[in-house]
């Protein structure tokens, strides 16, 4: 019965082999999606599930309160450890202080390491809440002296290479050249997906020996710092609030008095142990991979799902419109005694394939499409995780789901079917069918419509945040950085000295970061205006003299510096005004006090954009090198270019470098920075969003375009007759064409008054994540329509020219 | 005494033609016995296809009694009518109705898959039934590449795999010139002889003399 039926399936498929492709692309192209992103999901949901009593396992988290805003900090106080550990809601509690080693040896064999990542330090509790598998040593005694280390199994094979777990227990290492260690335990690495990506775990009492003897025999309530985890598992019957209403309680307890006068204020909070992997306000330990983001995820999800429902609807469509086809066939089966419910597990099964047919092809084309989307996918996620049995069983349901959802109504329609009137060849297509493909094919195209809009919209916000005037000078702008190591500034002026003598050259000045950058250094100033005190952040760029000129910032009033290290402020325009000075001019000469200093506003330059446009402009001040020769704030040389041919830039870049090289000649650190490619870096994330949109535009035009064509296809060749007719009475191609494509470019049309307020939405949703906006102009909107109508014009046309110019003998011959 | 097969009692059908009502079939009084071969004539239009398929429960009667097998057809549920109908009729029509996808053996097997025969003994129903028809050589062929007439013997070679008891047939012979009209007629008539009741609709005078009875329909009336 079974085989009999996909024996059928299959011959069906073969003979409409148009209609069977057109099914399997839009499947396979939303199957696809669905594998891929759905796996992504999995992947980062899978992150730390793995933990007994995970849902019991908090991390303890730092929140600051200030007027000027929220901070986060992963880490805690390391005072507070102490504070909680012998409180009854926690079953256990356990810190750990992640520290990098500058240097680990292994004497014995000659092996040296600088800089291993991920070493912390703690106790036994560590492992007591995280479950490691112990391959050598024991988890009781390993860490209960100082100067002991736990290795992961990884980083044993580093330090002591081709040695069994057995023979390196005992082995001592050295680190930062003077602290012997000795390997106490190594354990394997976590299989599973983990943020816990810790190598090294050296006994918590180790760390009175390193450069932070002092502040943990000082446990100091005011000083927090990322480093400094604390982890605790909830006791069975623990009571969040109560544990909230006691962290409060300390928080307030050992506020100090700074904070009370500034209006700030700490709280530590739990985070539960399935939202680090998630939360970017914490962040993970392993910065390099990417926080994953809930909301990204759901993005994909619906694109996905967009991209499902749009092959379904195609499945729906071709198989209603060709069930007159099959109509003898119904006929025929249920006079031999064949039931409604057999006939619908028929057509059904015969879904069923055409889902499974697609889905072997998604798989295949799983495998390249995570490595197109590699931006999006995360790095560890590979092809391996559809072996999964949660996986492969979802899987299942999807195929499962989308055999329903796209064979159900086809299946049901067509097994209505009264045999007696289909064999008496007088089925009618009935009104209801044709409205219903009408609505589906609406719907497809209203979401293609919408993903056009938003495409073309988020593109125009992108135009406009990189070529909108930043404020001060991006093009031709190139900042060379010093090496990391580099304190002195008589080397930076060394090689200005020499790179004046490059004539392409038309400005040089040393500072700190560009005027826009990821980096932000900031302070609180107070300014006392006769009995009114304004207290406000205020944002510092480092520069010397010449810093406005080459950026060409504008000096509003006022003059700048006098030297590189007096204490003087060239402030922007925005802190002018928040200290209440509307006219530039009136702020020059006045003195706002920073830590406890009075320092003189010598100038004031026109507000610029110091970050992203999704920000606004926040007060800042543009000063010297203050702490010179303690550390200099002056880390690059900025230099403004002539604008020249690409041939020439290429050649003084070449010059600038070999400058550097002259002047740096022991260290191999050269960086060189475009201020433009900077600026786009701002938008890298916007830029993302961009390319999802254009795959999925481009995806969902394309699916909807075939389902299209299909239809066109089907309701032609009933129409041959109609035309003949027409023809013969004298219609013009033109005439049969517009007559053709009337009835089909009316449901785009309507599918296009759909989508507009849709799509207008979405996007003013998107754009309030920006202080500076593009419009949304209608004309993007009559853009949009317009491609819409014309891509679904040229598929039509396709068909319908063809039938209208075929001789109009042979389709009315036959009769 | 045969036994009664089916009888009908003033059976009516009537349909709704736009505001028109239409008399289909008018008090149609008839009784069957096991073993008669019924031919049933008239014009066009007069009811005999109508009448075929109320008896073979495609459509259904809107007034009177329909008693099939002693089992009143009339007021059962659409499940064991099915069932019924399943097991004791087969149809034979005019266009043959082969289904285009399926090769000879596969649509004679059709109606064992709808009654869940098992596998092994379909193979060897659907054999002997080739055998007997001699159309072995063209089990694997596609209903498109036979002629008329063996398309109708496929025809009626899947009307008779589920051993019916009854065969309706709907102007068998229609399509066919007069030696394959004689041919299928023959079979009908040596299947009547092993024991089938066999009711054939029919233009032709010479095809109705094969039958045992002759009624004849004007307007949905027995005259």
């Amino acid at each position: 019965m079974i085989k009999n039926y996909f024996k059928i399936a299959w011959r069906n498929i073969m003979r409409n082999k148009v209609f069977s492709f057109i099914n399997i692309i839009g499947l396979t192209i939303g199957l696809s999606a669905s594998f891929v992103i759905g796996l992504m999901i999995y992947y980062d949901y899978t992150f730390d599930n793995f933990h007994k009593d995970g849902d019991r396992i908090y991390r303890i988290v730092t929140d600051f309160k200030a007027p000027e805003g929220e901070f986060y900090n992963s880490g805690v106080t390391i005072a507070l450890e102490d504070a909680i550990n012998s409180n009854i809601n926690f079953e256990l509690v356990s810190g750990f202080y992640i520290e990098r080693p500058s240097k680990v040896e292994n004497k014995e064999n000659d092996i040296e390491v600088k800089w291993p990542n991920h070493v912390i330090y703690t106790n036994e509790d560590y492992f007591n809440l995280f479950d490691y598998k112990f391959i050598a040593g024991h988890k009781s005694d390993a860490l209960s002296k100082p100067n002991s280390v736990i290795l992961t199994k990884a980083r044993a094979a580093l330090y002591f290479p081709k040695m069994l777990p057995s023979e390196i227990i005992g082995k001592t290492l050295v680190y930062n050249d003077s602290i012997n260690i000795s390997v106490r335990g190594i354990v394997e690495n976590f299989k599973q997906q983990s943020d816990f990506v810790f190598q090294e775990f050296i006994s918590h009492p180790t760390i009175l020996q390193t450069r932070l003897r002092e502040d943990f025999q000082n446990k100091n309530w005011n000083n927090t710092n990322s480093a400094s985890q604390l982890y605790v598992k909830i006791s069975e019957n623990g009571n969040l609030n109560e544990i909230q209403k006691q962290l409060d309680a300390l928080a307030l307890e050992h506020l100090d008095e700074e904070a009370i006068k500034y209006n700030q204020s700490r709280q530590f909070v739990l985070q539960p142990l399935r939202d680090i992997h998630f939360n970017d306000k914490y962040g993970i330990y392993d910065w390099t991979q990417g926080q994953a983001s809930k909301s990204l995820l759901r993005n994909l999800a619906l694109i996905a799902i967009f991209l499902l429902l749009l092959g379904c609807v195609n499945f729906i469509n071709l198989n209603t419109a060709q069930a007159t086809q099959r109509a003898k066939e119904i006929g025929v089966r249920k006079t031999l005694g064949g039931s409604k419910k057999q006939l619908i597990v028929q057509f059904m099964g015969e879904t069923f394939l055409l889902v499974v047919i697609s889905s072997v092809l998604s798989l295949i084309l799983s495998r390249w499409l995570i490595s197109i989307f590699s931006d999006f996918v995360p790095q560890g996620l590979s092809f391996e995780l559809f072996k999964a049995p949660l996986v492969i069983s979802g899987i299942l349901v999807l195929l499962l789901i989308v055999t329903l959802l796209s064979g159900f109504y086809p299946a049901f329609m067509l097994s209505k079917f009264n045999p007696v009137s289909v064999l008496k060849n007088q089925i009618v297509v009935n009104g209801n069918k044709a409205k219903l493909r009408k609505v589906l094919t609406v719907f497809q195209f209203t979401i293609a419509q919408v993903f056009i809009i938003a495409t073309l919209l988020v593109g125009k916000q992108i135009n406009y945040l990189l070529n909108k005037d930043m404020g001060f000078k991006t093009d031709a702008i190139i900042s060379v950085y010093s090496p990391r190591s580099e304190t002195e500034l008589s080397k930076k002026e060394l090689y200005t000295q020499k790179l004046k003598a490059i004539p392409q050259i038309k400005g040089l000045s040393i500072g700190g970061n560009p005027p826009a950058s990821f980096s932000t250094n900031s302070t609180n100033a107070t300014f006392i205006d006769g009995e009114k005190e304004i207290q406000t952040g205020l944002q510092f760029i480092h520069g010397d003299t010449n810093y406005l000129n080459v950026f060409e910032l504008n000096l509003l009033a006022g003059r700048t510096r006098r030297n590189d290290t007096v204490k003087e402020l060239v402030v922007n325009e925005t802190f002018a005004k928040k200290i209440g000075f509307l006219n530039p001019i009136d702020a020059v000469g006045n003195s706002v006090i920073l830590s406890d200093e009075n320092v003189p506003i010598v100038g004031v330059m026109a507000d610029f954009h110091q970050r992203s446009l999704r920000t606004g402009i926040e007060p800042m001040a543009l000063i010297g090198d203050w702490y010179r020769p303690r550390f200099s704030q002056f880390q690059a040389v900025h230099m403004s270019l002539k604008s020249e041919s690409s041939e020439n830039l290429r050649m003084t870049l070449k010059k600038i470098e070999n400058e550097y090289k002259s002047v740096y000649t022991e260290v191999e650190d050269f960086r060189l920075v475009f201020m433009d490619e900077t600026v786009q870096q701002f938008y890298n994330r916007e830029e993302k969003v961009s390319r999802l949109l254009n795959w999925a535009t481009g995806l969902s035009i394309l699916i909807s375009c075939l389902g299209l064509f299909g239809l066109v296809i089907y309701t032609t060749n009933r129409r041959v007759k109609e035309i003949g007719v027409r023809k013969v009475l004298g219609a013009s191609l033109l005439q049969i064409n517009t007559l053709l494509c009337k009835e089909f470019l009316t449901l785009v049309a309507i599918a296009f008054i759909i989508a507009i307020p849709i799509a207008w939405y979405g996007i003013s949703n998107w754009l309030q994540d920006f202080a500076y906006k593009t419009s949304i102009g209608f004309w993007v909107f009559l853009i949009s329509g317009c491609a819409m109508l014309l891509f679904a014009l040229i598929v039509i046309s396709i068909k319908t020219l063809q039938a209208a110019n075929a001789n109009p003998v042979n389709s009315l011959r036959s009769e | 005494m045969a036994n009664t097969l089916l009888s009908l009692n003033e059976a009516t059908r009537t349909v709704n033609s736009g505001s028109n009502k239409v008399t289909l079939l008018d008090n149609i009084n008839l009784q069957v016995k096991e073993g008669e071969f019924i031919s049933l004539m008239g014009p066009s239009g007069s009811g005999k296809s109508t009448l075929l398929n109320c008896i073979g429960m495609l459509d259904s009667f809107t007034g009177g009694g329909y008693t099939f097998l002693g089992e009143p057809v009339h007021s059962m549920k659409e499940k064991n009518r099915s069932k019924l109908y399943k097991e004791y009729i087969g149809f034979v029509f005019q266009a043959y109705h082969l289904i285009d996808e399926l090769t000879v053996w596969e649509n004679i097997e059709t109606p064992l898959l709808y009654k869940n025969v098992k596998s092994l003994e379909r193979r060897g129903l659907v054999a002997d039934m080739l055998d007997r028809f001699n159309i072995v050589g063209k089990k694997d062929l596609f209903p498109i590449q036979l002629s008329g007439g063996q398309q109708q013997l496929v025809g009626i070679a899947r009307a008779l795999i589920g051993k019916p008891k009854l065969i309706l047939a709907d102007e068998p012979t229609g399509n066919l010139n007069s030696k394959q009209s004689t041919e299928i007629m023959e079979l009908f008539s040596q299947l009547n002889k092993e024991g089938v009741t066999i009711i054939q609709a029919t233009h032709s005078e010479k095809n109705a003399s094969y039958g045992s009875r002759i009624i004849n329909l004007l307007d949905g009336k027995i005259v």
